[in-house]
């Protein structure tokens, strides 16, 4: 356990940035690097081409509160010198435009891994931390899956 | 033995409920059996299945762990939070 201030939830309200930096800096902090997602209306990349009307985000509660805690350690042992964390995601039916996801990493100075722990943050909650969305287009519906299939290190205890 | 399996995401929608208890013969049991069990009962997940992941008692666990009355096990597809 850190002894810096850490917050991790899944949120069916809106997300209030501003209230989550506070809650995670302490005097000492001087840099707050904060990822935040959103939901994207229309996707076009690689050749692929798509149009998204809402998200319904689902998580296996328990457990992805446990993996959050899990990807702020991995944070902290790659960027010791980080201070507060915070990894709040939202749940439920979310509208294009609306926030889905904070990563919030604190230190004192902006080159003690707050940039680098909150890009590690959303990258390995994306392996990690078992959310779900499903995407509700003009034309259908469907759960987006990911690909990352975790193994023996994932655990952890590995 | 009595399992509390958990599904999410494409796999409740496929086996039309998100909790079930599962009922098996033996005083314990690999992953993978207790996959064979849950298609047994659920044949519309099995397309679902190769890519599943497992986690027991919360926590990822491979094929060849050993489950026991009472564990918790949930299935649910390659996870896809954060945005988009």
């Amino acid at each position: 356990m850190s002894v810096y201030p850490e917050v991790y939830r899944l949120a069916p309200e809106p997300l209030d940035l501003d209230a989550l930096v506070a809650e995670i800096t302490v005097p000492e902090t001087g840099a707050v690097c904060v990822f935040s997602g959103m939901v994207r209306g229309e996707t076009n990349r690689e050749g692929y081409q798509s149009s998204t009307q809402r998200l319904e985000y689902e998580a296996y509660e328990p457990m992805a509160v446990a993996k959050m805690q899990q990807v702020a350690r991995e944070i902290r042992e790659r960027w010791p010198l980080v201070q507060g964390i915070a990894i709040v995601q939202r749940v439920g039916a979310l509208e294009v435009g609306q926030n889905t996801i904070l990563i919030v990493c604190a230190s004192a100075h902006r080159d003690q891994g707050c940039f680098e722990g909150a890009r590690y943050g959303i990258d390995r909650l994306k392996e990690i931390v078992p959310v779900w969305k499903k995407d509700i287009r003009p034309d259908g519906v469907g759960w987006i899956e990911g690909h990352y299939q975790p193994n023996a290190a994932d655990r952890d205890d590995g | 033995m009595q399992l509390k399996v958990l599904l999410f995401a494409t796999l409740k929608d496929r086996a039309g409920a998100n909790h079930i208890t599962l009922d098996l013969p033996d005083d314990s049991s690999s992953v993978a059996h207790v996959k064979d069990a849950l298609v047994g009962r659920f044949p519309a997940l099995a397309p679902s299945m190769p890519t599943a992941v497992c986690a027991v008692n919360q926590e990822f666990a491979e094929a060849n762990q050993i489950v026991r009355d009472g564990d918790e096990v949930a299935f649910f597809p390659p996870v896809s939070g954060g945005s988009r």
